[in-house]
């Protein structure tokens, strides 16, 4: 809690790590990961540093990992991630890591060289078979056999009568195998150059291919033409060229065909043997290497890390030590000099690193230890902006006022109670629902925000409880203190159907006079007047939370006008502030329990208790009309009180808008009249010494600053838009905290919706079929239970709650406007590699 | 009424290169490129722009063909996602760029042919924004007409071909004639494509290819000193859709040397510019140069404007420019050639 409050004290510290031991140091230092480091050579390109080198080699081992995870990836080979998290090597362990991955890498790609070749061979020897195959078919099955037709078809093209062919042309033929996606347009462009004088057969080869370079299947198509000539012949030569077919040797007789074929089957059943022995070796290969896959990964990562890290700090003049700047927490340093000292001796070092801390006016990076519990609210903050350093926090009220907030949106305890058990289901299997890693980014958010979900959950049941509401159907637990008598014309000709609502009024006999020990009366949820009485109750009560939530607010802005000893805001803003919230609002809360506790119905007429709003807006009017009895006085001298209280408001306005910048002025002027007298006094000495000479340089170039820094007008300006902002605020605020009264009224409304519209359909059939239709209802009851109410109105209530906070309360104290820290941890660093 | 409807179909892709554009090198890129010592610290510096790991997975020694086929994958696999995106008449617009690298793709393998080299060394250097189906049969083709007909028929280029038919045989002065008859019809038929659409497409567009036809008129003239072109043969090769047509091409087509042409360019405000600018002399930009720097300065007022077609347009334009330039810086890294490194155009 006490770390919640604030952030972290930080600490700009110095460095001087020995060469020889600053791998090591680092390497200890990112294993903690509680320090930010600076980087000291800002201008430098990446690679005119220092350890560019090693980043590069680290680089390229992250290459031949990632090649080879590939081809593990593709025999889809499983890797062992035994989550163990090795150190970081010692730098002369790398050269060691860079042989061995070298070695692995030449022997996949000597293995994976040979088995291109030998499935190149394989992919010719089967397409030789699927043309020694179909070519056969060609020839043989036809009736009369192809070469015929192609005369057939190329004697007719030559435009001579089919009758002076005596004898056959002698036809040259040339067989091969193209891509089926391929065939249209090579059959266009054959038709073209050689103007019809070819014959094309194909025939389709059904199973797909495997191709050697890419391990694609692909489909093709065997293909045979017939032509005349020589000269056809190069060019039908020259477009399967282009086309990128194949073309094999195919014998013209069947007998040689058959021949060859018997030959090719031959070798292609050696060829596969060949082929599972290469596979097999690339296998074993593979597997080795998968299992240590992840942890050379790691440790590369880690390496390439510290190399980084090292390339942004100094080198000292004698180059014997490298020096670092960095941030961090001061509650940490003892753990840091530890660390420093396990590096030292690691590396073997004789001579100890220094920490040194150093005097800074940068403002320090905002850093909060936070735990898996307040983790997800920190976040919630953080996503409005990251806080100041040192400013209040509002994370921790927000542990509380959070799901409070949200719970009296969704006050609705069974809906709670559902949530609340799915927040519990998260919070009891955390450990195995941590190890499931890309679940998805909607499983992430709620899994994150599993704590936020079970209190949420377990608030809305004690609001529900108050609302006396689950499933918009009330408990009677204590027993109502109303008895609904036969006077009431509620019930029907046979007392069980309720023919009309009743309209429920104290002043009548049916109640008793106690009241009902926890949360509303059970008879409200039956009578007519049900929203009516419930409006007025949730209205009020938003108002009183809200009011308190931003009085709260403004309180927490004094830690912080303390903590940076801003006297002057304190008096100037605060003060004014917080009398203004008081005067209006403040006011109004006190006549809320006022009439709370002054007005009943028995006692004094509740029907003509003053109105609070009409009362509001009087008092800013100063009208107090005597006609209708809702505009009175809630008590003698109101008239006077609340003049007071308005000019008093009034009052704080000018407060607000010019004490401040007037003061601020003075103070400046002062501060101009003062250095002036100091430089009067300096300049005197300047002609005596060189070394004043800077001096004097730097305080007039202080003076300018100042003068640049306080300009009035722009004071002013900034003083108004505040003054603007917080006294509309205010009211507007307050306006808007009726989102929880509205809320919560939608919800109930919407659950009554769902119960009359789709349960009771189900409880009202009577007989056998009752029963099966009651659990189709149900089903179609429940889905809209989870979905509509819990999952929409559960998000809607979560993000009116989110704004509650981030602009209601937050605006009142909350600057937001540091920066996080961002420290060198491994642990980051591989959660977010693990992430790409 | 087009700012309503535009982003309907283009509203995405534009989003896209618009973003892709913001990719694109600076001048402090440029400045810390230059002062690598090898193509490692190249790589390096890559890294920490867009681009990004595009080379992480290249084993080193890294050879600067590398980084060019690299680059151009880059810049190919952005364009064809665009391109699968794209509905009409974005789709054909996006055609219409291709075909420039057709254009190029198949002069290339014509003269390669020519000289004897085998097609599939040729292929690799191919563009492969512009590569096409029928691409790899050319050297069936011996004759203009052939090349028609067997190749070119089926491509979306055809059209252009047909003056190109009478040519008697493929040598290298033919070549360059079909090549310039291709892009004088390439570049008018797209211009009017461009007119045809109208709206902020036309005007951006129009203006960046009447450059496009000044640039080839100029070039052409320039080039053709000393040749044996003719006159007549010459003037038939201007686009006519540029500034100078019709005076000014009537002038370059009189012209007889450098200086003719330069008289020419007097009479238009931005040429002029480009040509008083340039020279051949160390510490002088080329006239090439130049026309690229006003190409890109071009290409970046295209973006100033929304709901057009011309910023895909442009972006090809840039990107090529930013290939040239960091290959150009990449090879005189490689061959420790640093006097000339700063020779590179830089875009913003």
């Amino acid at each position: 809690m006490g770390s919640l409050f604030r952030s972290e004290e930080m600490s700009l510290c110095q460095l001087f790590l020995q060469s020889e031991a600053a791998y090591a140091c680092v390497s200890e230092l990112g294993e903690l990961g509680v320090v930010q480091f600076r980087d000291l050579n800002p201008d430098v390109n990446a690679f005119q540093r220092k350890f560019v080198n090693e980043v590069r080699r680290c680089a390229e081992m992250e290459r031949k990992l990632r090649f080879l995870e590939k081809e593990i990836k593709k025999d889809e080979i499983p890797t062992l991630d035994a989550g163990d998290n090795p150190d970081a090597p010692a730098p002369r362990e790398m050269i060691d890591l860079e042989a061995t991955f070298e070695k692995l890498e030449n022997e996949m790609k000597e293995v994976n060289a040979n088995a291109e070749a030998l499935k190149r061979n394989f992919l010719e020897l089967t397409e030789l078979k699927h043309i020694l195959r179909k070519t056969q078919n060609f020839f043989e099955e036809e009736e009369h056999s192809i070469v015929d037709d192609a005369q057939h078809a190329l004697g007719v093209d030559d435009s001579r009568p089919i009758a002076s062919q005596a004898q056959p042309l002698q036809l040259g033929f040339v067989a091969g195998v193209i891509l089926r996606e391929r065939i249209p347009a090579f059959e266009r462009m054959l038709w073209r150059v050689c103007r019809g004088n070819v014959f094309l057969k194909q025939a389709e080869i059904e199973s797909p291919l495997e191709d050697p370079v890419t391990g694609d299947q692909v489909n093709k198509s065997v293909f045979i033409i017939f032509f005349q000539g020589d000269q056809l012949k190069s060019r039908v030569k020259k477009i399967c060229e282009g086309f990128r077919a194949t073309l094999y040797p195919c014998p013209e007789t069947p007998a040689e065909r058959r021949e060859m074929a018997i030959g090719v089957m031959t070798r292609i059943e050696d060829l596969n043997t060949v082929l599972g022995q290469t596979q097999d070796h690339r296998h074993r290969v593979l597997v080795a290497a998968a299992k240590n896959i992840t942890v050379w990964f790691i440790k590369v990562r880690k390496i390439k890390a510290i190399y980084h890290t090292l390339n942004l700090f100094n080198l000292d003049v004698t180059s014997k030590c490298l020096i670092a700047e960095c941030w961090a927490p001061v509650v940490e340093l003892d753990k840091i000099q530890l660390g420093l000292r396990r590096g030292t001796e690691r590396s073997g070092s004789s001579v100890p690193s220094v920490l040194n801390r150093m005097e800074t006016s940068e403002e320090p990076p905002t850093y909060f230890k936070t735990n898996k519990f307040t983790s997800a609210f920190q976040a919630i903050i953080n996503a409005y902006g990251m806080a100041n350093y040192r400013e209040v926090n509002p994370a921790p009220y927000a542990i509380i006022t959070f799901p409070f907030l949200f719970s009296v949106m969704f006050g609705d305890a069974g809906h709670g109670l559902i949530m609340f058990l799915f927040g519990l289901w998260m919070v009891v299997r955390e450990k195995q629902l941590l190890t499931v890693k890309d679940a998805g980014e909607i499983w992430d958010t709620f899994f994150g925000g599993r704590y936020i979900i079970l209190l949420m959950g377990l608030f809305s049941i004690y609001s529900g409880l108050l609302y006396n509401d689950a499933f918009s159907k009330s408990f009677n637990i204590f027993g109502s203190s109303w008895r609904v008598t036969d006077d009431f014309p509620i019930y029907g000709p046979n007392k069980s159907t309720i023919i009309s609502h009743i309209q429920l009024s104290p002043n009548s006999t049916a109640f008793q006079g106690d009241v009902y020990p926890f949360g509303l009366d059970p008879v409200w949820q039956l009578s007519g007047n049900k929203i009516a009485y419930t409006n007025s109750y949730k209205m009020k009560l938003s108002i009183i939370l809200g009011v308190s939530q931003m009085l709260f607010g403004v309180i927490l802005s004094t830690f912080n006008h303390r903590y940076f000893k801003n006297t002057l805001n304190l008096f100037c803003e605060f003060l004014p502030q917080v009398l203004f919230l008081l005067c209006m609002f403040g006011y109004l809360v006190m006549l809320v329990f006022y009439k709370w506790i002054y007005f009943s119905a028995i006692e004094r007429n509740s029907n003509c208790a003053p109105s609070l709003l009409i009362g509001l807006i009087n008092m800013f009017l100063f009208t107090y009309p005597k006609a209708p009895c809702s505009s009175h006085t809630f008590y003698p001298g109101q008239q006077a009180v609340q003049t007071l209280l308005v000019v008093m408001a009034v009052l704080c306005l000018p407060w607000m808008l010019l004490v401040k910048p007037f003061i601020l002025r003075w103070q400046a002027q002062r501060k101009i009249g003062d250095r002036a007298r100091q430089l009067s006094v300096n300049s005197g000495d300047l002609v005596i010494e060189d070394g004043d000479v800077i001096h004097h340089d730097a305080i007039v170039a202080r003076i300018d600053k100042d003068k640049e820094e306080f300009q009035f007008g722009e004071v002013m300006i900034h003083s108004a838009i505040h003054t603007i902002e917080y006294c509309l605020g205010t009211i507007s605020h307050t306006a808007s905290y009726l989102r929880l009264w509205a809320l919560s009224l939608a919800h109930a409304q919407l659950s009554e919706v769902l119960w009359t519209m789709l349960f009771r359909i189900g409880l009202s059939m009577n007989g056998y079929h009752g029963s099966i239709i009651i659990a189709g209802v149900f089903f179609a009851w429940a889905c809209c239970t989870i979905g509509i109410l819990l999952l929409m109105e559960g998000l809607s209530a979560f993000l009116h709650t989110l704004r509650l906070h981030w602009v209601e309360f937050q605006s009142k104290f909350y600057t937001g406007a540091g920066y996080a820290f961002q420290a060198f941890s491994f642990a980051q660093i591989m959660e977010f590699k693990t992430d790409d | 009424m087009e700012s309503l409807t535009f982003n309907i179909d283009n509203g995405y892709l534009e989003g896209l290169v618009r973003g892709f554009k913001c990719g694109i090198l600076k001048r402090d890129d440029y400045t810390n490129l230059v002062q690598c010592e090898t193509l490692e610290d190249l790589k390096l510096h890559l890294q920490s722009t867009d681009y990004s790991n595009f080379l992480a997975n290249e084993p080193s020694p890294l050879q600067v063909s590398t980084i060019d086929d690299k680059l151009k994958e880059k810049m190919v696999i952005e364009f064809q996602h665009m391109r699968n995106h794209a509905v009409e008449p974005l789709s054909t617009f996006l055609d219409y760029i291709t075909y420039s690298y057709m254009i190029d793709n198949i002069i290339l393998l014509i003269t390669g042919t020519l000289h004897q080299r085998s097609i599939s060394e040729l292929i690799t250097k191919c563009h492969p924004l512009g590569s096409f189906e029928q691409m790899e049969a050319i050297h069936v083709a011996s004759t203009p007409a052939e090349l028609y007909n067997a190749v070119l028929v089926d491509t979306p280029l055809a059209p252009y071909f047909i003056d190109c038919i009478s040519e008697q045989d493929l040598d290298e002065m033919n070549i360059e004639i079909i090549r310039n008859t291709l892009y004088k019809a390439y570049i008018e038929d797209f211009y009017k494509f461009c007119e045809e659409t109208g709206g902020a497409t036309a005007d951006v567009m129009c203006e960046a290819l009447s450059f496009e036809a000044d640039r080839r008129a100029f070039i052409i003239t320039i080039n053709s000193f000393g040749t044996e072109l003719t006159k007549d043969d010459r003037a038939k090769l201007y686009p006519r859709c540029g500034r100078l047509h019709p005076d000014g091409l009537a002038a370059l087509a009189r012209a007889d040397d450098y200086e003719q042409v330069r008289a020419v360019s007097e009479y238009y405000a931005e040429y002029k510019l480009l040509f008083e600018g340039s020279g051949t002399n160390p510490g002088e930009k080329t006239l090439e140069d130049k026309f690229f720097e006003y190409e890109v300065k071009l290409m970046v007022n295209g973006f100033m404007q929304q709901f057009h077609y011309g910023v895909f347009y442009a972006y090809v334009k840039l990107k090529e420019q930013e290939c040239r330039n960091i290959i150009w810086i990449a090879e005189c890294v490689a061959q420790q050639h640093r006097t000339k490194i700063d020779s590179y155009i830089p875009i913003f």
